[in-house]
């Protein structure tokens, strides 16, 4: 089993690169690291950079994972290979651009994941374009055509565990957080949203009115998950990839453990009764609108 | 001065009585401690009663004090009588109807009806409520105010009520180390302007928002925070137009030395720390 050190970005692919960043610095309130014309990247924490939009009109998705070097690299193109998976080598110049020492990808159904070593750390303190209280990425959900392969691969070959289940729904955890990576059986697959954490509930609800004012659609929350026990708020970005932030939430105590399983209906997503406006977080229909909530 | 302990009932008047029961009980979540006839008392804490409803005109709008004991309410009788209010001695009956041993009435200086009480019940059996809402209690009451500064003279000085924190005119009084048990809105007009239950937590609060949601009840104002009281609080309507209010994190002022009251905006960021807009006329 290869072990997965971190989630450490993801890059989404955008035919506008300029509304993208737009949505990343004013909306989202990230803080813009470096652009040029074919990638802008965005830091939300010690990281040099989290979010990445790249001029890409087929609109590809990457997640990128750290593993802890060259040697633990090459078992896993090993391992791969082994289970089916397809690796390229990253070249130099892609490596730069990726800002790590080396890296290897493969697809796994309709998302690519990069393996990275030594990724980039900044030493300057985080400082964001609007007070949106992001503390960091924490989590990306993706969308999958097949979930039980995508558990196989996350738990089996790398050495994410399942914290818990909302129906076949998977949470997967690398370290002591609920879930970095949540598989969501879909009938496409992708980026489904990308969650940064905010400092507590009053930015969330703060960030909740003020996405209203901007006019973004918010698709579900705010609300409380009973899995991970996080406050979330999602709303739309660019190109249809959903964005969440994220408040408090339980760490995981592996010695006592055990994943459960949640019935999949809406309730087993939010806590407070939220509906989801999206076939992964709700089976039901005839949802409501909510003040400061989604409009 | 007269020395008001916490506030412990609310009594209202209304034409529909059955209807007002089911807010109360299913919408609101409290739960009925008694049946009387052209009464229904409800429970909300440990105390036997909290809120009111009677038969009879929705103008009916009157607020429950406590005082400790028997001198003070008195007391409390004689001053205001010397102050030309016309003090009114609840007979036994009366007494009977609000759960309490004796009490007097009387008018504060808009005309808001306040009634000060000796000895409500408290109930035995602990307050178990119609639905999970997660109420703690009763907690204070807004009051209307034709003339913020005599009112706020009235509360402060004529009784003991120490302001915590003003929006705009608008003062938030303290009777013990809750930040307000009642707060003064200036408004045209006599009567409650909102009754507040307290909740456990947050999530109550949220939680409560999708349940009234689903169940068409006009929500006024929120989810939002104040940042006077730092209360997460919903607002939403009742029956006969009443604005009621759910909240969860009320400060408490345990320093009164060291405590200075400070002046908020009268605007949406003044009542709402998180963006919220009211629709309650006393708040726009």
């Amino acid at each position: 089993m290869i072990a997965v050190e971190q989630l450490r970005y993801v890059r989404l692919g955008t035919s506008d690169l300029v509304a993208a960043a737009n949505f990343a610095q004013h909306i989202l309130g990230l803080e813009l690291v470096d652009q040029d014309d074919a990638q802008v990247a965005f830091r939300s924490d010690f990281r040099d950079h989290t979010l990445v939009f790249t001029r890409d009109p087929r609109a590809g998705h990457s997640i990128g994972f750290e593993v802890r070097d060259s040697e633990a690299l090459e078992r896993a193109a090993d391992a791969l290979a082994q289970n089916g998976y397809e690796i390229a080598a990253g070249s130099p110049e892609e490596a730069a651009r990726r800002k790590v020492k080396t890296f290897l990808s493969f697809d796994a159904k309709g998302v690519t994941v990069d393996l990275v070593v030594r990724p980039l750390h900044s030493g300057w303190r985080y400082f964001p374009s609007r007070d949106a209280g992001v503390t960091g990425l924490e989590a990306v959900a993706l969308r999958s055509t097949s979930v039980a392969k995508g558990e196989v691969l996350w738990t089996k070959v790398l050495s994410g565990k399942v914290s818990d289940w909302v129906g076949d729904a998977a949470y997967i955890r690398f370290d002591t957080a609920h879930h970095r990576l949540a598989l969501h059986p879909s009938s496409s697959s992708g980026v489904l949203a990308v969650e940064f954490g905010v400092e507590s509930v009053d930015q969330l609800m703060q960030s909740s009115y003020f996405l209203q004012d901007q006019q973004v659609r918010i698709v579900h929350g705010p609300g409380r998950r009973p899995s991970s026990g996080q406050m979330f708020l999602t709303f739309t970005g660019p190109d249809d990839v959903l964005f969440s932030y994220v408040a408090e939430g339980r760490t995981i105590d592996e010695s006592t453990h055990r994943p459960r399983q949640f019935p999949r209906r809406a309730r087993s997503f939010c806590a407070w009764g939220s509906r989801g406006h999206l076939p992964e977080y709700d089976t039901e229909h005839g949802a409501t609108a909510a003040p400061g909530g989604r409009s | 001065m007269i020395n008001l302990q916490k506030v412990c009932y609310v009594r209202l008047g209304t034409r529909d009585l059955e209807g007002a029961t089911r807010f109360a009980t299913d919408i609101l979540g409290l739960e009925v401690s008694e049946w009387a006839k052209g009464a229904r008392h409800f429970k909300s804490d440990a105390r036997e009663h909290t809120l009111c409803y009677v038969d009879g005109d929705p103008s009916i709008q009157v607020a429950g004090f406590e005082v400790a004991n028997k001198d003070d309410l008195d007391q409390a009788a004689t001053e205001l009588e010397k102050l030309g209010h016309a003090v009114h001695v609840g007979t036994r009956e009366q007494a009977d109807a609000r759960m309490v041993r004796e009490f007097i009435a009387f008018s504060d200086p808009t005309g808001n009806r306040i009634e000060i009480a000796w000895r409500p019940a408290v109930s035995g059996i602990r307050y178990h409520g119609t639905r999970d809402a997660g109420i703690t209690g009763f907690s204070h009451i807004g009051l209307c105010t034709t003339d913020p500064v005599r009112d706020e003279a009235f509360w402060t000085q004529v009784c003991n009520a120490r302001v915590s924190d003003r929006i705009g005119d608008a003062a938030l009084l303290r009777i013990d180390e809750v930040h307000h048990s009642i707060a003064m809105f200036p408004t045209n007009r006599a009567g409650i302007q909102h009754i507040n239950h307290q909740v456990e937590t947050a999530d109550d609060v949220m939680r409560s928002l999708h349940f009234l949601i689903e169940r068409r009840v006009n929500i006024t104002f929120g989810p939002g925070r104040h940042p006077s009281s730092s209360a997460k609080f919903l607002y939403f309507e009742g029956p006969d137009g009443m604005t009621f209010e759910y909240s969860s994190g009320v400060r408490t002022i345990a320093d009164e030395l060291l405590y200075r009251e400070r002046q908020f905006r009268f605007d949406p960021k003044g009542f709402c720390q998180w963006g919220a807009k009211p629709q309650i006329r006393e708040f726009m």
